[in-house]
């Protein structure tokens, strides 16, 4: 018990994190809770450091601390942190300022409770506790958009997590236990794992937001403030691919799941990238990309047990997707959500233009910048897994994500017929802070690579 | 193997430096041209070296210090050493200093490239380095008008012989199956006559042989010191000093070609020099006329005659050029009517353009006297005497004609005063090659024990050329040019333009393939263009399926609920029913996948 407690410290801590957080709000403190959020959220990181190669499993099986559950926390925490620096940037001030901290970092503990599940009550539990937080983060406005989109959410919540509960009754009733690793049982009878499978697939993909279950995404992202917008496209979706990572690792081949993931993974990227086409708010573009890309995540988690490089690409992409992600959505902040905000930033402001460049550019794939080493190791996880056409559709989706992304960098660099400047010129400095340590990381993870791959390994 | 890499990575270095630091251009400049000749001289008085750097696979690239090959690279070496000196004075005033030393010194670099390359794979990308960089150097007044296209034709005129060199190295590589130069040199047969020719067609183009002279004389549009090193020691002289490196492998019947363009070369581009307006432009004629000479002696059998003009040439040329650089740098203008008289303004420069005149026209005991005869000797004993002596003798009194013509121009005329920038770094460098020009005379004999080649030595020979220069020399002062050249002098003025020069060789073949890509491009833009446009109807297509309806017609019941909503508030606007139902469609399709996917394990 003592020692089950011990590895699970960085998640207790992130717990009383909130508490603290909480008790602070209640105190009128929004400042005494912001910094208690970043402290301890740091904490937990550091915590995390000694736990670097332990192969274990807490609570009788239920919770595994294994090298997709560390690694999530050691991306997770420090991106919730540059997350809460958006926040304070775009709410601080506002009246209800501490809660937003509190459910953040509540939705930060769900997505790790996903990462490490053991137990499809786990799942069932982080789904559920990443929703809530969720949902009333996005209606946090108060204004009709922004309450419609939490609806929205709502209901798009009810219904995949009912559904997968439902399904998850069919594992329970083939195996008579509800942990993961009993899944192995159902090597028998492939049908059953696969019907709980789907219901799994529908739970995860909504909280993933992956098509078809994104609908919410766009509108939701939306409604919400920026900064919300940014975290919730990284963290609960990066803790969602993990867990699915986590299921598949016990079930059977023959239950072809393979095959779901693949269908998923092809609406995903296709359909992501063909809707951002259209789009004119950079938000919404944005909310598609993010569906899109974690259409490419679902290469890394078809490869688990295949491949060696499966974990391995998973959790650089991760890395890679939370600083590329979280820096574009850092200088929408600053700049604005349409495409005709974005016009001639670039020439006004150099150093922004650059590194909204870098982002996009990053998250098409193109090299030596993170994005492109992530996307390039979930391709060789997927080809060592056998699924070369699937790879194939991804580096043609890449390329049509080349016109999403140029869609932003070519006004940025346009002329603007009238010389006024259309922009806050403002720089908020936390929002500085946050794109310049993403465009840092972006770059760094796309050199220095291979010393990230030896530390996984 | 410290020297060869010093001669050509001096002035690269220094190139680069100069790019990157953007000040101090001419110390750097001049310092590498200097440490550039000093490895030059360490080979021609070191041991022979090869330098066999990694290449190809089976084709390394190799660097030679022979004899002839570090003759070569000390002449290229002194002459831009003392260029660079000159364009310090002349360049103090031009904004762009940086860029022009920066070219200047890719040329001399890739220039001592192409003299020590020891296989073709080197030569060529020296033969495309100079290429480009006497494209950049003859554009550099690139705002001024016509320089652009000077330049382009320049370009264009060169590259398009070059197409002879590659078919050359290709056939010789091929046949005999190294790329080592040494090695190709004993290839004999229907290949050696093939590949000759095609050799001669690219020493054509760059050496500016008639028809493709016309490049040359406006290629003047460049910055004088540039006129001076590209169109005297270096750029022209690639052309020569290629056929006389391959010399020892051409055929009688390919020499034969060889002596007959570079006799027709030193006749025409001669009287096209006569008929000369422009002092510049009559000097670039010279050049050509010259190099026609060299020509002359390659096919007359005696490389080492040409050799040896080339290298007297060379100082020669280049103090003449900087000579007309200051009288242009005095009036303002390079056309004889307003340089009459210049020679009063600048009398010791003067003397210097006379000294090098009477030794191109080739009056003892100027070095171009040596050379001269060496070629008519040469000419003598060559099986085709009846046919070359006449064309080398009436190429030496067109010589001395145009120089006599130009000097009394220079000399008739009144003085206007004026003083120069820079005018004691130009004097300098005029001042360094007119001692070079006299006292090379008497290092020839030197040179050809060196190389170790016989010389035919003919006292016929030396009254001839001595006779042609001075009678060339006096018809020049005193007859005036309309009585001389009679009805050729307006041919001359159109330049002489055999078969349509290089407008029909080169221009119209051109053209007329740009315009076959032009249409082939806008083919295929158009064929991009429905396939893009084609890609974002679909994206259309998608976007209206996920924001107005997915079918229309299968979800009628759905768009009027949309109607419905629209009526009412945005909040029961009803699209997560339909979203719903997409999302169990699409589920369902997962389970049929399931089915598939259970079906086949």
């Amino acid at each position: 018990m003592a020692n089950d407690l011990a590895l699970m410290l960085p998640e207790i801590i992130v717990l009383l994190t909130a508490i603290a957080a909480l008790v602070a709000e209640m105190l009128r403190q929004p400042r005494v809770a912001f910094f208690v959020s970043i402290t301890g959220l740091a904490v937990a990181t550091m915590l995390t450091l000694p736990l670097l190669g332990e192969q274990a499993t807490a609570f009788s099986d239920t919770f595994r601390i294994d090298t997709l559950s560390i690694w999530a926390k050691l991306i997770l925490l420090p991106a919730t942190i540059l997350s809460l620096l958006l926040v304070r940037a775009e709410l601080g001030g506002s009246a209800r300022e501490g809660t937003a901290y509190v459910l953040i970092i509540m939705i930060t503990l769900a997505s790790l409770i996903m990462a490490g599940a053991g137990d499809t009550m786990l799942l069932v539990l982080g789904i559920l506790l990443a929703g809530l937080g969720s949902f009333a983060l996005v209606a946090y406005p108060r204004t009709d958009a922004a309450t419609e989109a939490a609806m929205k959410y709502f209901v798009f919540a009810s219904v995949t997590a009912g559904v997968m509960i439902f399904g998850l009754t069919y594992w329970f009733g083939g195996t008579g236990s509800t942990l993961l690793s009993e899944l192995v049982i159902l090597e028998k009878s492939p049908a059953l794992a696969a019907i709980g499978f789907i219901a799994v697939v529908i739970g995860l993909g909504y909280k993933a937001a992956l098509v078809p279950f994104h609908f919410w995404a766009p509108d939701a992202y939306e409604g919400a403030p920026v900064s919300i917008a940014a975290y919730l496209s990284v963290i609960p979706k990066v803790g969602a691919i993990f867990a699915l990572a986590q299921v598949v690792r016990d079930l059977p081949v023959e239950s072809a799941w393979q095959w779901i993931i693949a269908a998923v993974a092809v609406l995903s990227m296709t359909y992501g990238y063909l809707a951002a086409l259209g789009q004119q708010n950079v938000v919404r573009l944005l909310a598609y990309s993010s569906v899109a890309q974690a259409g490419y995540f679902l290469l890394g988690v078809i490869a688990v047990g295949s491949s060696p490089l499966a974990f391995e690409s998973l959790i650089v992409f991760s890395a890679a997707y939370a600083a590329m992600n979280l820096g574009a959505f850092a200088i929408v902040m600053q700049v604005g959500r349409t495409l005709e905000a974005f016009k001639n930033t670039g020439r006004q402001f150099p150093m922004i233009g650059v590194a909204m460049v870098v982002f996009l550019i990053s998250l098409a794939g193109i090299p030596p910048l993170a994005g492109f080493v992530g996307k390039f190791l979930l391709f060789g996880a997927a080809m060592e897994a056998g699924f070369t056409w699937l790879v194939v559709i991804a580096i043609i989706n890449s390329v049509l994500s080349l016109a999403v992304y140029l869609r932003i960098v070519v006004p940025m660099y346009q002329p603007s017929e009238n010389e006024v400047i259309t922009t806050d010129t403002v720089t908020i400095p936390l929002v500085r802070q946050v794109w310049f340590a993403g465009l840092l990381l972006t770059v760094l993870i796309g050199l220095a690579a291979q010393f990230l791959l030896g530390s996984i390994s | 193997m410290i020297s060869i890499s010093l001669v050509i990575l001096a002035p690269l270095l220094a190139a680069i430096v100069i790019l990157c630091l953007r000040k101090r251009a001419y110390v750097l400049a001049l310092s590498s041209a200097v440490i550039s000749l000093l490895g030059s001289l360490g080979l021609l008085f070191g041991p022979g070296v090869e330098l066999i750097l990694p290449g190809l696979p089976n084709m390394p690239l190799r660097l030679v210090a022979t004899p002839l090959t570090s003759v070569l690279s000390t002449m290229v070496a002194v002459v831009s050493t003392l260029v660079l000196v000159y364009a310090t004075g002349y360049m103090s005033q031009d904004k762009e200093k940086n860029r022009f030393f920066a070219t200047l010194l890719l040329f001399i670099a890739a220039m001592q490239m192409l003299v020590l390359a020891g296989d073709w794979i080197l030569l060529l990308s020296a033969w495309e380095l100079i290429g480009l960089s006497s494209y950049l150097l003859i554009g550099f007044w690139y705002q001024k008008p016509g320089v652009k296209a000077a330049a382009m034709r320049a370009f264009l005129v060169t590259r398009s012989a070059d197409l002879g060199l590659y078919i050359a190295v290709f056939l010789l590589i091929a046949s005999a199956g190294s790329s080592d130069i040494a090695a190709t040199l004993n290839t004999d047969g229907t290949v050696a006559i093939v590949a000759g020719l095609f050799l001669l067609i690219a020493a054509m183009g760059k050496s500016a042989q008639t028809p493709l002279h016309d490049w040359l004389q406006r290629a003047m549009a460049g910055p004088t010191p540039v006129s001076a090193l590209l169109h005297s020691a270096t750029l022209v002289a690639a052309g020569a000093i290629l056929l006389i490196r391959t010399a020892p492998m051409l055929p009688p019947e390919t020499l034969v070609v060889i002596g007959i363009v570079g006799g027709i070369t030193a006749l025409i581009t001669g009287l096209i020099a006569l008929g000369e307006s422009d002092l510049k432009r009559l000097l670039a004629a010279s050049t050509s006329s010259q190099y026609g000479l060299m020509l002359l002696a390659v096919g007359a059998g005696v490389p080492l005659a040409a050799l040896l003009h080339l290298i007297a040439h060379a100082a020669i040329k280049s103090s003449l050029f900087l000579g007309a650089g200051v009288f242009q740098h005095s009036r303002g203008s390079t056309a004889l009517k307003d340089l009459a008289g210049v020679a009063r303004d600048q009398p010791r420069i003067f003397i210097g353009f006379v000294i090098a005149a009477l030794a191109l026209a080739g009056i003892p005991p100027l070095s171009g006297f040596f050379s001269k005869d060496a070629i008519i000797a040469a000419t003598m004993t060559s099986s085709h005497a009846w046919l070359f002596v006449p064309l080398v003798l009436i190429g030496t009194v067109l010589t001395g004609a145009y120089m006599a013509r130009a000097l009394r121009i220079l000399w008739q005329g009144n003085a206007q005063k004026k003083t120069l920038a820079g005018l004691h770094w130009m004097s300098a460098g005029v001042a360094g090659l007119v001692i070079l020009l006299i006292v090379l005379g008497a290092l020839f004999p030197t040179i050809e024990a060196f190389v170790a080649a016989p010389l035919p030595g003919n006292m016929l020979a030396v009254g001839l050329g001595l006779s042609a220069a001075l009678s060339g020399l006096l018809l020049g002062w005193f007859v005036p040019v309309r009585s001389l050249m009679g009805p050729l002098l307006e041919k001359a003025n159109q330049g002489f333009s055999i078969a349509g020069g290089f407008d029909n060789l080169c221009v119209r073949p051109v053209f007329a393939i740009a315009h076959a890509c032009e249409k082939l491009e806008r083919r295929l833009y158009t064929a991009v263009l429905a396939v893009g446009k084609t890609g974002v109807k679909i994206a259309h297509a998608i976007r209206s399926s996920d924001e107005q309806g997915i079918d229309r017609f299968i979800f009628s019941i759905v768009h009027r609920t949309i109607r419905l909503g629209r009526q009412a508030r945005a909040l029961q606007s009803g699209l997560i029913h339909r979203e719903l139902a997409i999302t169990v469609i699409v589920t369902a399709g997962l389970f049929v996948i399931t089915a598939i996917g259970l079906l086949i394990y």
